[in-house]
């Protein structure tokens, strides 16, 4: 019996190493983490930018919508997850009155015009050459996510690449 | 375009060696046909040299027809950050690796040329091809670093922000790799061992030096690591436990306690199936770090790039782990020893106790890392693992293992003598109790402090007796410098080291002041004994950045925190100024402007008077400790390169 401890016990980890490394294996990449931040509730701040494309974008003018804001920059690997999911996310919206807007975050235009054309987004996405709109509501890291509701308020913040299940499931309750 | 092909070739050439050099290995040891190590080893470094060279030319010349160069430079990128984007993404970051593993498979491969056909040493090259080639063939296939770009690109995005704004990331990521990459040599060793049955032979104890280089230059990344945020992230700390800082400490702890356990198999022929365990374990940790840090399934500051390389190395985890444990499991029962540790305040009691806290504290740091992943996958909800947790068994096992390092050297070998190690410790003793009464009269009452420097004071006077003792054997050899290659002389310094950087740990969380003052051109205000004066603003415009300076002066020294803003990028950040003695730091951010203040990228708070600034002050007591004893460290681990070969090793 005790000739054998060595043996047993490195089998036993042989197989806590096997369900540990399926384990590991088997995880998909990070959703977005719903975070509690100090914004939650309160009015949105107020944002106005030009588009990558040339328009002009304004949170006063999409009031009445649900606003998602997304911050990312195209040097960010979780936004190239993410972006085709928003896409779809505004292709099953587009009748229901919710607006998605890009900000584009310590990027370059170039770089982001061509993320864009890359990833055929179906929404705009505005400068923000003094980092003042990422300062206001508090943006240190791409993806972050805010859905703003129909009175303006900021009704949820989403850190890390958002998914089209979770924004559907925000979406719902408002 | 050419330089596309010439690195996949270089690749290829590489690759293929390393498949030759695993077949010819093998025949070597079931054979004993010739062995080609040397040139197999050559050649796979000549091909990963010609796809080094090919990347840093298209790197240093712009050469955006390779999609990983517009993607980590731009014109305007200088030629210093040109260079270190090679290692600023995952596909050059493999490069990287595969040179540092590549030099290292010729330095083994020559090192053990006259035993080239000793089973082991063969058995053991073949690992190490075999790790070299897992890499290459990572190159040759999913993650290609020379792509070319479908389009023509005129200018590259640019390496982040981050990693452009310090000349740290020159030296701290090719440290850390040559950590992780040199603990290959033990795991490649410990599965030869276990492959050709000669289980009961000295290799672990041959293989520490290669050990303690590796361990030394990760110690060293790892502090040049913190010492880097410390001076760019601007929040004055220098430690997050983030996934990715736990991934490169993993390794690190384990290969301490095998770095200590080692040398009770040398004096005892104690703990055989543990080194070799560890041997595995640590190898399995680098790699299943290169997974959290690449894969995107844990949350980090440091996901510089996500891949979809995950399931290949989580698969390389577990190859490698489940194969050692395999081996262990076959071979284990001949490796039991029918000596135990007679007394548990023995040396080889107190190096039981050493391990036990290093192998647990890495186990804490593992679970708290994956803890994340475990409880999604059981409940579906996301949480994260914060410093409180591994604060909370951090600071009590350093403190444990403070104390184990003052005792160890006084304690005997198999028994407790009592008398003898009172007559060792006598000295020390009474600098302990004298250095915190010395502390108590001058106010300190912070217990942590108190506890912490009783103990440093005691673990750095044995290591001083010991070193002492060298130097008095070295005058009597007549040969003074043969203190340098003395066995334990390495260890006592890198003891030092770790004593230093402990209490400037300690003392700099106990004591850390952070305030934000406003001040007016001119105002002079006084945080924590330390005059700020502020004189006004500057700008500086280089072809690289765009700064908004601060002119400050602390206790009459001029310094100038500043907001960055870099060409191409919109964002500014935010670029803090230190001054640092011996003992303290003063760190400064520049964190708002008055109103009307329009100076590029600050920003401006409008309950703040026209031209005034606010400035966050951080005073940290003894900061600088910690980049001294880190020094130390390295030094002390360097010294193991001047010793003579299979002289006698780890008396340490």
């Amino acid at each position: 019996m005790r000739r054998r401890t060595i043996a047993l016990t490195a089998l036993v980890l042989v197989v806590l190493t096997v369900g540990f490394t399926a384990l590991l294996a088997t995880r998909p990449p990070i959703d977005a983490t719903a975070v509690h931040s100090p914004l939650l509730g309160t009015m949105a701040p107020k944002f106005s930018g030009r588009s990558l494309t040339g328009s002009t974008v304004s949170l006063q003018h999409d009031r009445g919508n649900i606003v998602i804001l997304n911050f990312w920059a195209s040097w960010c690997a979780p936004c190239k997850q993410e972006s085709p999911n928003l896409t779809s996310f505004a292709w099953s919206q587009r009748n229901n009155h919710v607006k998605i807007v890009g900000v584009v975050y310590n990027d370059t235009v170039a770089s982001a015009r061509s993320f864009e054309r890359y990833y055929g987004a179906l929404y705009p996405s505005i400068t923000d050459p003094q980092g003042s709109i990422a300062f206001h509501y508090g943006v240190t890291a791409p993806p972050t996510t805010f859905v703003i509701d129909r009175t303006g308020r900021v009704a949820a913040t989403l850190v890390g690449p958002a998914t089209q299940g979770q924004l559907n499931a925000i979406v719902s309750r408002l | 375009m050419i330089l596309s092909w010439i690195g996949r070739i270089g690749l290829y050439i590489g690759f293929l060696s390393a498949v030759v050099g695993v077949v010819n290995q093998l025949l070597v040891a079931r054979r004993g046909r010739h062995s080609y190590a040397l040139p197999a080893a050559l050649a796979s470094l000549l091909g990963i040299v010609l796809a080094v060279g090919a990347m840093q030319t298209a790197l240093v010349t712009h050469n955006f027809s390779l999609a990983y160069v517009a993607e980590n430079n731009a014109t305007f990128t200088p030629l210093l950050y040109s260079i270190t984007g090679m290692w600023s993404a995952l596909e050059g970051s493999l490069l990287l690796w595969s040179l540092i593993l590549a030099l290292l498979v010729v330095a083994v491969v020559v090192y053990y040329r006259r035993q080239r056909d000793d089973v082991v040493v063969s058995y053991a090259t073949m690992v190490l091809f075999i790790v070299a080639g897992f890499f290459l063939l990572l190159m040759v296939g999913p993650a290609d670093p020379f792509l070319l770009n479908p389009a023509h690109v005129l200018q590259g995005a640019g390496p982040n922000a981050l990693l452009q704004d310090n000349p740290l990331v020159a030296i701290h990521p090719p440290l850390l790799y040559s950590g992780f990459v040199g603990f290959t040599v033990p795991f490649a060793f410990a599965m030869a061992m276990l492959l050709s049955g000669r289980v009961h032979e000295q290799w672990p104890i041959e293989q520490r030096r290669w050990t303690v280089l590796a361990w030394g230059s990760l110690s060293v990344g790892i502090v040049l690591g913190s010492w880097w945020s410390y001076q760019v992230l601007g929040w004055g700390g220098f430690w997050g436990w983030d996934p990715v800082e736990n991934a490169a400490l993993l390794p690190w702890l384990t290969a301490t306690a095998y770095i200590h356990s080692v040398v009770v198999q040398d004096r005892r022929g104690l703990f055989r199936v543990w080194n070799l365990s560890l041997a595995v374990g640590t190898f399995s940790l680098t790699v299943l770090g290169t997974f959290f840090t690449r894969s995107g399934v844990l949350q980090s500051v440091h996901a510089f790039s996500s891949s979809t390389l995950g399931p290949v190395l989580i698969g390389f985890f577990g190859l490698s782990l489940v194969s050692g444990l395999g081996l262990i499991a076959w071979r284990g029962d001949e490796l039991r020893t029918a000596v135990g540790v007679d007394s548990p305040l023995s040396r080889e009691g107190i190096f039981v106790m050493n391990n036990v806290l290093f192998v647990g504290f890495a186990f804490v740091v593992l679970l708290g890392t994956v803890f994340p992943l475990l409880y999604q996958a059981i409940n579906g909800v996301q949480v994260t693992v914060g410093t409180p947790y591994f604060a909370a068994v951090a600071g009590p096992g350093s403190i444990a293992l403070l104390a184990l390092m003052g005792l160890a050297p006084l304690v005997s070998w198999r028994r407790f003598d009592g008398p003898t190690i009172w007559r060792r410790a006598r000295v020390t003793a009474w600098m302990c109790v004298a250095s915190v009464i010395l502390l108590e009269v001058a106010g300190v009452r912070h217990l942590a402090v108190l506890f912490v420097v009783f103990l440093a004071v005691a673990a750095a006077g044995s290591a001083l007796r010991t070193l002492a003792n060298n130097v008095t054997a070295a005058r009597r050899r007549n040969d003074l410098w043969s203190v340098l290659r003395s066995p334990s002389t390495a260890g006592m310094v890198v003891h030092l080291g770790v004593v230093i950087l402990a209490v400037g740990i300690v003392v700099s969380s106990s004591y850390t002041s952070r305030t934000e003052v406003t001040l007016s051109a001119n105002q002079r205000t006084v945080v924590d004994g330390h005059a700020i004066t502020f004189h006004g603003f500057a700008k500086r415009t280089t072809a690289l950045e765009t700064q908004t300076l601060v002119n400050v002066t602390v206790d009459g020294g001029r310094l100038q925190p500043a907001i960055t803003t870099f060409s191409g990028r919109s964002q500014a950040v935010g670029t803090p100024a230190i001054s640092s003695n011996f003992f303290r730091d003063v760190y400064l951010t520049f964190d708002a402007v008055g109103q009307g203040g329009s100076t590029s990228g600050a920003q401006v708070q409008s309950n703040v008077p026209f031209g005034a600034v606010v400035l966050g002050v951080t005073v940290e007591p003894l900061l600088s400790w910690l980049w001294i004893g880190g020094l130390i460290v390295g030094l002390g681990s360097a010294l193991t390169l001047g010793r003579r070969r299979s002289s006698d090793e780890a008396t340490a």
